[in-house]
């Protein structure tokens, strides 16, 4: 699925944040910093209060009933905004890709499902495609190397979309991350379910990023950065981890999510 | 109920038949192949000889290629070929009246391939230039194996049997009965069952010659 | 083949913890992956040739009914002698019946994944016929007394260091060098007389087509020629979602298929096979038998979540970009087809309780469905066995309680609030400099890695509070 582009970008859309849980609860900054970025490209743009979870633990699990559930709230609670952005490829994927596919027994909601999910975006994606933003006057003079997480990258099409906002970042030098487009082992309940595979996994990521040389790790999902910031800080690696919006955002001042440092926050 | 009965009564089921009309399941399956160049590779040359010739002795084909100018210069080049690696003029041939009217004097010439045949000499039926492929039919003048158990295998083709692609051989053939086997051969036999590393000549040929003739 | 629950966690675990394994998994794979990209550069058409080769797959399984019957029709008009299977044991059954009319003696047998699905190997030993696998691989699988590993590569669980071995035992004049050319060239020297000698050959399709009643092999070594050419009767056995229309339709999908398997543009040996021996013919069976088989193929037609897997060319892409099967390899996966491909067929073949482990362990990353020449949807198929699972109540009671409780808690954002509080506040205390090294709850997370602190007040406290707002 791709985003189409649009010919201009509409002026002053309403559009709501989909915070997403791991945000949420683990690093509120990647919100703020979607919130400035969203601010900054001209969008008018509310946090639906009564936003909890997407739901995609439970579809992933099989218990597609309580998907359904979550599904109905959030379509409720976001359907009156003209646009839907999240912070995440995982959580816009799970309600552009799938919620029809977990209302099908509903034709009604899946309708309302779909035309809903023609309007939600992955936050650099929406930046890119629909606002046509490019960030000014941001400086992050360091080597990154960025990993392509797959929910974005196969089920949005995000890919050209981080690179060309990450390349208006002043002193920012990309390095390509060699199978940057393989899985990091996250995968939801799967790292809790199966850790051993996904340690494995996540072991050859850890080396990949640190064959970089880069200074810092950076992607678009809390997920899998979560997962390879663990990882790398368990090897004692010196990599910096930061989704790519706080860069953006100019906001990846704060310590990295493998900061060495406790947290103020 | 046989099992026949059973998986097509299954099959049925499944698809909730309904009556079938052959002729607009034909239809479909024909519009199925509309456009074929939108999915086929590009030739590598723009003469069929020259783009099989590139395949053939590409490293994706392994084998060797050379062109004469007429049938009659074939044992020569066989000699050629023989002399170059150290074989003796011994050969299997094809029992193809074309071959066989060749002038084979100073050669060893068998008409059956052994098992432990070094070098064997056929023809081809066409050469497909996409893949660099020679077609070859069973029957009388053709034994399949002949194809498979010799080390060296040497195969005149006919600039004018070159085919540009596979379905350009499907549409030759169409509505003909079949010969009991259809070879499209591809160069010489290999595996990579160890390691995913490529090994030329398992149990087929580990050498193949291709003769073009210009004729 | 049965798999089980415990035994997948047990042989992922012994296929981690083996070096040897992985080396020979990533020569392979590695290999595969390499080449097959190099292959999509010089083939642009790629993508328009997959949709073609979807449309084809797709078109056959809507009409299956239809190409099976014309398929018979001109099979028998050639002189084959057409048999039905519905089940793997009947399928065994047949060829076994076969073989012993033919009074055999030696069978020979050409690698055929739907041979191993219908224990065709077992059987044959079980009835005492002397069988030898003629491919390479299959060769050092029987040696080895295992299992194939992949569908295309079957020994590729072995180094050359362990082939080395089993063939300086097993070859009566085995290689002096330690290459792989010279290994090869010993088993080219051992099968050579067990091709010409058999009573009756086996082998599998790549394609069956309909309008001609031939079958279609995709070989590179050439065992397959050899072997099926010399008996008395050569017996083929696939699967009824290998039909194609006609010819032109099987070059089509053999675009997709060689180069989504090895790389390579086509085989070496592409051989179709119409009929027995005629009267003019100077080689070839006296019989030609084909065996169609079902064994769960209707069961995946009828299934709307299932039907797409029919589309399935064999060609192992998908398993050669897994992740997971490229830490395993495939004898972890416990049936006869590993890798994603595997867990979606091998609960069809051998339940779902025995074998819901396999559509599991998976992050759905989606790369399988990309490198499929033909588009199946292999993680929607994948969730969708996690989904009959749940539905059929084979899921753990404690995931469960645990997702209803969570279902219940996303449903009223104050609980909600109030949980993903009180859930940071007790992550910070486990903290030391920023991070969790182990903590109640979160030990197969810690058990490998660490786990970042949560910075503080959550996202919603902090708006809630003022922080953010548009200026």
């Amino acid at each position: 699925m791709s985003n189409t582009l649009v010919s201009s970008p509409p002026a002053s859309p309403r559009v709501a944040l989909f915070v997403t849980c791991l945000v949420d609860a683990m690093r509120p900054s990647v919100g703020f910093a979607a919130l400035k970025l969203l601010q900054d490209a001209g969008c008018r743009v509310e946090v639906p209060m009564q936003q909890t979870c997407c739901g995609q633990p439970a579809f992933n699990s099989g218990d597609t009933k309580d998907t359904a559930v979550l599904a109905r709230r959030f379509i409720e609670q976001f359907e009156p905004y003209d646009y839907v952005v999240a912070p995440s490829g995982s959580c816009a994927g799970m309600t552009r890709a799938h919620y029809p596919e977990a209302l099908a027994d509903d034709p009604r909601w899946a309708e309302r499902a779909r035309k809903l999910g023609a309007r939600t975006f992955e936050l650099m994606s929406f930046l890119v495609d629909v606002m046509h933003y490019k960030p000014a006057g941001v400086k992050f003079p360091a080597t990154a190397t960025y990993h392509d997480s797959c929910s974005g990258l196969r089920e949005l099409g995000v890919f050209d979309q981080p690179r060309a906002l990450l390349g208006q970042v002043g002193g920012l030098t990309m390095k390509p991350l060699e199978g940057n487009d393989v899985c990091c082992g996250f995968g939801g309940t799967f790292c809790v379910k199966y850790p051993a595979i996904s340690n494995a996994v996540v072991s050859e990521k850890a080396a990949a990023i640190e064959r970089t040389g880069a200074q810092v790790l950076l992607g678009g999902d809390m997920g899998c950065l979560m997962n390879m910031a663990g990882k790398l800080h368990r090897n004692g690696s010196p990599v910096l981890v930061y989704h790519a919006a706080e860069v953006l955002a100019g906001m990846a001042d704060a310590p990295s999510i493998s900061a060495r440092s406790s947290d103020k926050g | 109920m046989t099992a026949r009965d059973d998986i097509l009564g299954r099959v049925r089921a499944a698809l909730g038949r309904r009556s079938i009309d052959p002729a607009s399941v034909a239809s479909a399956a024909a519009t199925l192949l509309a456009d074929l160049p939108s999915t086929r590779p590009r030739l590598l040359a723009s003469s069929l000889a020259e783009a099989f010739i590139a395949r053939v002795t590409s490293p994706k084909v392994a084998a060797t290629a050379e062109r004469i100018e007429s049938t009659a210069a074939l044992p020569e080049a066989v000699a050629r070929y023989l002399r170059a690696r150290d074989l003796p003029k011994a050969i299997a041939l094809q029992p193809l009246a074309l071959l066989r009217s060749l002038d084979w004097s100073g050669f060893a010439v068998r008409d059956r391939v052994a098992s432990d045949e070094v070098a064997a000499i056929g023809m081809a039926r066409w050469g497909i230039a996409e893949t660099g492929s020679l077609v070859f039919h069973s029957g009388a003048d053709t034994a399949v194996l002949a194809n498979f158990l010799p080390l060296h295998h040497i195969v005149l083709l006919r600039k004018a049997d070159l085919l540009a692609y596979l379905e350009d051989y499907a549409t030759l053939v169409a509505g003909q009965p079949m010969p009991r086997n259809v070879n499209l051969i591809s160069g010489a036999s290999g595996t990579t069952d160890i390691e995913g590393s490529l090994v030329l000549g398992a149990h087929g040929p580990r050498y193949m010659h291709v003769v073009l003739v210009d004729a | 083949m049965q798999t089980s629950v415990i035994s997948f966690k047990a042989r992922a675990d012994a296929a981690l913890a083996d070096p040897t394994l992985k080396l020979a998994i990533d020569r392979t794979t590695g290999t595969a992956e390499r080449k097959r990209a190099a292959a999509l550069v010089d083939f642009p058409q790629f993508e328009a040739a997959r949709e073609r080769g979807k449309r084809i797959k797709d078109h056959v399984i809507e009409h299956l009914d239809h190409y099976l019957l014309e398929f018979e029709r001109n099979a028998i008009a050639s002189g084959a002698k057409v048999h039905w299977a519905t089940s793997a044991d009947e399928a065994s059954r047949i060829v076994v019946d076969l073989c012993r009319q033919a009074k055999a003696k030696r069978v020979t047998r050409v690698k055929s994944m739907l041979g191993e699905e219908i224990g065709l190997p077992h059987a044959l030993d079980a009835a005492g016929f002397e069988r030898f696998e003629t491919d390479l691989a299959e060769h050092i699988v029987q040696l080895a007394g295992d299992r194939p590993s992949h569908i295309v590569w079957p020994s590729m669980h072995r180094t050359r260091e362990q082939v080395s071995v089993m063939f300086k035992k097993a070859h009566r004049v085995p290689h002096k060098d330690e290459t792989i050319e010279a290994m090869v060239d010993s088993a080219r020297r051992e099968l050579r007389d067990k091709f010409l000698s058999a009573d009756v050959s086996i082998s599998g399709a790549n394609f069956l087509i309909a309008d001609t009643g031939a079958t279609c092999t995709v070989t590179n070594e050439g065992n397959a020629e050899l072997t099926t050419s010399p008996p008395r009767m050569h017996i083929v056995t696939a699967g009824i979602e290998k039909l194609v229309p006609s010819l032109p339709h099987a070059f089509a999908l053999l675009r997709l298929l060689v180069r989504s398997a090895t790389g390579a543009d086509v085989t070496q040996y592409t051989t179709f096979h119409c009929g027995p021996k005629k009267p003019v013919d100077l080689d070839g069976p006296e019989e030609f038998h084909i065996v169609l088989v079902d064994n769960g193929r209707t069961k995946m037609l009828a299934d709307a979540g299932l039907r797409d897997m029919l589309r399935c060319l064999r060609c192992g892409a998908c398993m050669n970009h897994c992740v997971v099967f490229k830490q395993l390899g495939g004898h972890a996966y416990g049936g006869v087809y590993p890798g994603p491909m595997g867990a979606v067929l091998t609960p069809v073949f051998d339940g779902l309780k025995e074998s819901r482990e396999l559509s599991h362990a998976c992050t759905l990353n989606g790369k399988c469905q990309e490198v499929c020449p033909v588009d199946i949807p292999l993680p929607t198929l994948m969730r969708g066995w996690r989904d009959r699972s749940w539905r059929e109540g084979l899921e753990p009671s404690s995931m469960r309680f645990g997702m209803g409780i969570f279902t219940f808690v996303a449903s009223r954002p104050w609980i909600y609030r109030l949980g993903a509080t009180v859930a940071v506040r007790m992550m910070r205390l486990f903290g030391r400099g920023g991070w969790i090294r182990g903590m109640p709850g979160l030990g197969p997370w810690t058990a490998h890695r660490d786990f970042p602190v949560p910075s503080g007040r959550t996202f919603m406290a902090r708006y809630a509070n003022g922080e953010g707002r548009q200026k």
